[in-house]
């Protein structure tokens, strides 16, 4: 404990290994696969970090799909990083030349408009140097991630539990996990003690106290809902 | 230079209408200004001191050229006098060229995750004046047209709760129903007493839904 830690989603595997090899062996963070559902990587309690490929990013095909993912994760977390990394060269293909284009300058300008930090990066192991440097930097501000990521039994049932609030994420529903004994202290609590327990900010806090107070109402549940729940 | 000393950026610079940029007097008959003529309104003012560009909303461009980052750390003493000087949103744009991609990634760190600034890179005026363009475009639409700020999801919290519910072990749909209809809140099923429980889903289900809650 005490050293850096990283949550990266099981997906990371596949499409950015050596992101996590550069990490654990050069930079010495420790990173834990989770299935994070929906978000790369959680670098602190408050800070999550979207990565993309440039030709993933700047294609405007893909649009749609990045403002619901973007959406999701300022729903979710107080900061939200884009690193947009260069696409790798395979061997015997020459790089394909970058296009800038109207929609990836417009892109860009409201993704900073709306507070979401941008970072570049040439490659996976230059991906890695950006993720050691922001997990070092939320150390600093007390921040990072220090509850246990792995957890079982009864622990893995009270954590898919939180996992099911409404916009409360994987470090989120951790810290709660560990920090209260039972579920029955989350729903009494306080905002001021979800606030400190979950290491969130108050309005996220506000939110979660609400959601635990919220009186069910049978009549509103959508006849959609009648089969499986879906988000609209 | 005696003037930038003194005024590092200009105060009242910080309301530009939707639409207009001002730009620094050093820019006048450049290839950057001339590109963004006829785009968008631009007014050249002098003393902007170290700001480019002041854009709508209180944002301002501070440009980094190719020999800017090459040459070393002139830039550097700036940028930190700006952030030092002002709380406008500065946004760097730095030219990345063949020549000054290997200074790109310290700047990116120093900027970014030091200064907790923008940086932006371009390879040329051209691609910079487009940029600055857009920059000065989603600073003059109406409110609200963001599309990564638009309303939060509108979850269905009746459908959430009903979910939330059947995350304890062993209960499904129905039993999640039947016991939302007795204690309608998260909170008061959390809170509901071993009988109680047992009285709407049965003995065993009770005890499992009620160490669910209270076990530590």
């Amino acid at each position: 404990t005490g050293g850096p830690c990283i949550l990266a989603d099981s997906r990371e595997i596949s499409s950015g290994p050596e992101v996590i090899t550069y990490l654990r062996t050069t930079h010495g963070v420790r990173v834990d696969i989770c299935s994070l559902g929906g978000c790369d990587y959680i670098v602190s309690n408050r800070l999550s970090v979207e990565r993309k490929s440039q030709s993933e990013f700047s294609n405007s095909a893909n649009r749609s799909k990045l403002v619901e993912r973007i959406k999701h994760l300022r729903s979710m977390f107080e900061r939200v990083c884009l690193i947009v990394e260069k696409d790798r060269v395979k061997p015997g293909e020459t790089s394909r030349l970058f296009q800038r284009t109207k929609y990836y300058d417009s892109t860009l300008s409201s993704l900073i408009s709306a507070g979401v930090q941008v970072l570049f990066s040439s490659s996976q192991e230059e991906t890695a140097a950006l993720l050691k440097e922001l997990v070092s930097l939320e150390q600093r501000k007390n921040t990072g991630i220090t509850v246990p990521t792995q957890v079982s039994g009864h622990k893995q049932e009270v954590l898919n539990f939180y996992l099911s609030i409404p916009n409360v994420s994987y470090i989120t529903a951790l810290n709660l996990c560990h920090h209260v004994p039972s579920v029955s202290q989350i729903t009494n609590s306080s905002v001021e003690e979800i606030v400190s327990k979950g290491n969130v900010s108050k309005q996220k806090a506000e939110e979660i106290y609400c959601y635990l107070h919220y009186v069910f109402d049978p009549k509103m549940l959508q006849p959609s809902d009648k089969r499986k729940q879906s988000v609209v | 230079m005696a003037t930038t000393q003194s005024t590092p950026v200009r105060a009242g610079a910080s309301a530009v209408p939707y639409g207009h940029v001002i730009v620094s007097e050093k820019w006048r008959g450049t290839e950057l200004a001339q590109l963004l003529q006829g785009k968008v309104n631009l007014m050249f003012e002098d003393g902007l001191g170290l700001v480019d560009f002041h854009l709508p909303q209180r944002a301002c461009i501070l440009y980094i050229s190719e020999t800017d980052l090459v040459s070393g750390n002139e830039f550097k003493r700036r940028l930190v006098r700006f952030r030092k000087a002002s709380n406008l949103r500065g946004i760097v744009l730095a030219e990345r060229t063949r020549l000054s991609d290997q200074y790109y990634s310290p700047v990116q760190n120093f900027v970014v995750l030091e200064l907790g600034m923008t940086l932006l890179p371009v390879t040329n005026r051209s691609e910079a004046a487009q940029l600055i363009f857009h920059l000065i475009q989603e600073r003059s639409r109406e409110g609200g047209s963001n599309p990564f700020i638009g309303k939060k999801r509108c979850h269905l919290s009746e459908a959430s709760i009903l979910q939330t519910v059947q995350r304890i072990p062993a209960v499904g749909r129905v039993k999640a129903l039947q016991l939302l209809h007795h204690f309608p809140s998260i909170q008061e099923l959390s809170n509901a007493s071993l009988r109680d429980l047992e009285a709407v889903v049965g003995r065993g289900f009770a005890s499992n839904i009620h160490s669910f809650f209270t076990q530590t």
